[in-house]
């Protein structure tokens, strides 16, 4: 029998699947955007140019409330091993809570302590420390990413350790840390958030060309955004095609689950190297009731020869073999998104050299804006079905082929569970509606209301509206600190 | 011999990361109780302008003094993973509560701004948030201290042929989900939302200008809480005394007088605080307010040595294995006073005294 679909360790997976889930919908754009903003906060500071800025203070904005839900998210996160995993967090706790203990103080601390200085510093530090400030903010993200990466990717590849005494203690901490799945997972996910943090500008940037606001000024935007897209959605398509092979190679339950691959062998004993465009998997798991499949594909995918031998589910026994449905189909939604953003860096690209990535040629064929704009979701529908295809590809383990899912789960009642469920269901939703109902406020606003950088350093209040309504004191004099406040609104 | 050395070493190092955890875990309540409290306050602002003029002024550096909580969660993982996995499990209720008014609390604080018609729902959301957030985590430490039971050869409930596997050498949290659950864990809820009532009164009257209204209505805070965090310490201690017998042996046994005299400094501390505040000198009162916060907090650290969880981890076999906890040492010590470094620095840029009119603007 399969432990692992009875319903307490279904839910405690769903637990878990749905506070991971609405969290990575807010730190790629944290991750990818905070280094662009940094490149927009160096061009000021080169060229002078009050647009470079206008721009960076617009999609700060947008990268604060992002932030902020991404910390309510997170904060979760960094607690609900233990909550939901016990066991699971007891046993990896040598290697796995030892890096996740990296993460908090080397890079969650680390943007937290910059954050601030970087959207409310304006002003009040010098033009050198913000900039400093931003800086820290992307280092400190990606390195969020790195250490995060590094703890997964040991989970879908556990190298360097050995299990003894009830707990992974580890032998080789290089080999741990750089594990198989790392050295392909975390480029593929970094150049994931720089991705979507790029569509997010791209997209955000026709929006507004479309609606003819400032359209000149995010055109200057939309350029080099496209430029960077041309490199950076094909790198992406080669590092998912290595980590795919690495797949193939460490966790070939994973691989079979993704292409359906049920059968190593043809029945007339001649490997099986069809690629399935659809398939249905039936309710035994060994096999598909239905599929559309093109001869030789997998194999040139995976093997990158003609007929290569790819392991299918038949060479595992049933009780190893993780569910089909979720990777099969979250892997092609993901592949099929990473080329239809490709083929928009190529379409606005060939627009670029006929000479007509300006705003008013580009309104008259509004079909290619209209395409960036609904491109700017697309990075986040990609990121879930990579993660769902990672995550669900690994069962029936929690560790891969040491650490079964449900000897990880926290000793729970079935009502702790959907407490824990109905209660994130609430709040998680109510993140997501208010982080996305904001960002359109943000964005109807615009950029007018940007005050010009002149202001930055000036004493006068800078709020308009408040202007006569000093009446609680105007400004203060610090208390702490004999130094003089710079403007305190900013 | 060999062993007896990794042993010691175990010892040495896991005491070294039991007293980071302590700092670390006193920097989240000096810091973020002080916010919090000031979200408690909120709760009975007149008016939407105010609830902004206090989120304002913890702007720039909130998440710094509420990542603090994850440092401690996340070092409690690093270093001490046997305590993560089952105290945590144990606390799944207390501890949601808690997450959810830090998750509340965080976009309130982003949307507050932004919103128009939704302002007030923000603004609640915040003022609740700042409530739920101590109450959840003083009962998960009431909780914490009362420890629970473990067991070997546990699995998910309700999995049949869930049997004895690799895992079963660790023990794993044993008992039910209401566990924790007692009229001292409820109290030191409440206790933890006084606690940091006040720390919120302190930390409003020497963040906002004398004369402002908010600080007015802060000052009479102070004196009320200032009364009541007393008497709520008293009674928590008589209580601890009756139900923890470690604590009552510690207490009055042979080193009773420095218990005695600790809880004088503490006396004098909360004095001074007392009269900084009565003069008007609030940053200052503010500083001796956290000042018997950091004496309470590392006389309830001192009493439960050796244990981390009270009866149910001591800090030596809670720890990670003599290699992890080495690795750890020696790659993350030397980040603890750089973290407390730049968050100084945030905090010192953001120093300075708001007016209620003075709204979260234009970020």
């Amino acid at each position: 029998m399969v432990l692992e679909n009875t319903l307490p360790v279904l839910l405690s997976r769903m637990d878990f699947a749905w506070i991971t889930s609405m969290h990575i919908l807010w730190t790629p754009m944290t991750i990818g955007m905070s280094w662009l903003l940094f490149i927009l906060e160096v061009a000021w500071l080169r060229t002078g140019d009050e647009r470079w800025y206008k721009l960076n203070r617009f999609f700060e904005k947008i990268l604060i409330i992002n932030f902020g839900a991404g910390v309510a998210t997170g904060v979760t996160m960094e607690m609900a091993f233990g909550i939901l995993y016990g066991p699971f967090s007891q046993a990896v706790g040598p290697f796995f809570g030892n890096i996740l203990g990296f993460e908090t103080i080397t890079a969650f601390m680390y943007e937290a302590g910059f954050i601030g200085l970087m959207v409310f510093g304006w002003g009040k530090i010098s033009k050198g420390m913000h900039l400093f400030a931003t800086f820290n903010v992307g280092l400190s993200s990606s390195l969020s990413a790195m250490w995060i990466l590094v703890a997964n990717s040991w989970m879908q590849t556990p190298n360097g350790i050995v299990l003894k005494d009830g707990l992974f203690q580890v032998t080789n901490w290089w080999h741990a840390i750089f594990n198989d799945n790392f050295v392909w997972g975390f480029p593929h996910m970094w150049v994931a958030t720089v991705e979507l943090a790029l569509f997010v500008f791209a997209s955000v940037s026709a929006w507004f060309i479309l609606k003819n606001r400032n359209a000149d000024l995010f055109t200057k935007l939309l350029k080099p955004t496209l430029l960077a897209l041309l490199i950076v959605t094909p790198v992406q398509i080669w590092l998912g095609d290595s980590v795919g092979r690495d797949v193939a190679m460490t966790q070939p339950t994973s691989l079979a689950a993704m292409e359906g691959h049920y059968h190593t062998y043809l029945p007339d004993g001649k490997v099986n190297t069809g690629w399935h465009l659809i398939a249905f998997p039936n309710a035994q798991n060994d096999g598909n009731v239905f599929a559309i499949t093109i001869p030789n594909v997998l194999s040139l995918l995976e093997t990158h020869t003609l007929n290569g031998k790819v392991t299918g589910m038949d060479q595992f026994p049933a009780k190893d073999r993780p569910d089909v449905w979720v990777p099969f189909y979250s892997f092609r939604v993901m592949v099929a998104i990473g080329f239809f953003l490709f083929f928009v860096a190529l379409w606005g690209n060939w627009l670029r050299l006929r000479g007509k990535l300006n705003a008013e040629s580009l309104r008259k064929n509004p079909w290619f804006l209209r395409a960036v704009v609904f491109s700017g979701f697309l990075p986040y529908l990609a990121i879930w079905c990579g993660w769902w295809t990672r995550e669900i590809g690994r069962q029936p383990w929690v560790v891969f082929n040491l650490m079964r899912t449900y000897q990880g789960v926290s000793h729970m009642s079935l009502g702790q569970e959907v407490f824990w469920f109905v209660g994130y269901i609430i709040f998680e939703l109510t993140v997501w509606s208010g982080a996305w109902y904001f960002f359109s406020r943000v964005i109807a606003k615009g950029v007018d209301n940007i005050p010009h950088s002149d202001t930055l350093f000036t004493h006068h209040n800078e709020e308009g509206s408040h202007e006569e309504e000093k009446a609680g004191g105007g400004f203060a004099k610090p208390t702490f600190a004999s130094k003089p406040m710079l403007d305190k609104s900013r | 011999m060999f062993f007896q050395d990794v042993s010691r070493i175990v010892g040495a190092l896991s005491t070294w990361w039991w007293l980071i955890l302590c700092l670390m875990f006193l920097l989240y309540i000096a810091l973020d109780g002080a916010d919090l409290g000031a979200g408690i306050f909120a709760l009975f602002s007149p008016d939407e302008e105010e609830r902004g003029a206090i989120m304002a002024s913890m702007a720039g550096f909130w998440d710094g003094n509420e990542t603090w909580l994850v440092v401690a969660g996340g070092i409690l993982f690093g270093a001490f993973p046997s305590v993560y996995g089952s105290a945590f499990n144990y606390l799944l209720i207390p501890l949601a509560f808690a997450l959810w008014g830090i998750i509340s609390r965080a976009i309130a604080f982003e949307f507050h701004v932004h919103a128009i018609g939704s302002k007030r729902f923000w603004g609640w959301m915040f003022a609740f948030g700042s409530v739920l957030a101590p109450f959840g985590a003083g009962v998960a430490l009431g909780g914490a201290l009362q420890g629970f039971p473990m067991a070997h050869h546990i699995a998910a409930e309700g999995v049949a042929g869930a049997h004895a596997n690799a895992f079963d050498a660790v023990p794993h949290y044993a008992g039910g989900p209401f566990t924790f659950l007692s009229p001292f864990s409820i109290w030191t809820g409440f206790g933890a939302v006084i606690a940091a009532s006040l720390a919120g009164g302190l930390y409003l009257c020497a963040r906002f200008v004398p004369g402002d209204v908010i600080h007015e209505r802060a000052k009479k805070w102070t004196n009320a809480f200032s009364m009541i965090a007393l008497a709520a310490i008293v009674i928590t201690l008589v209580w601890s005394y009756a139900i923890f017998p470690w604590a009552a042996a510690k207490w009055t046994g042979a080193n009773w007088w420095v218990w005695l005299i600790w809880i004088l400094v503490i006396l004098g501390f909360a004095y001074m605080s007392m009269t900084a505040h009565a003069a008007s000198r609030d940053f200052v009162a503010l500083l001796w307010g956290e000042g018997v916060v950091a004496l309470m907090w590392f006389a309830m650290w001192a009493t439960m040595f050796p244990y981390i969880v009270p009866h149910t981890w001591g800090i030596q076999e809670a720890s990670n294995p003599a290699d992890s906890l080495a690795v750890f040492t020696l790659f993350m010590t030397g980040f603890v006073p750089i973290m407390i470094l730049y968050n100084w620095y945030q905090i010192w840029v953001f120093r300075g005294r708001y007016t209620k009119k003075a709204m979260y603007a234009g970020h």
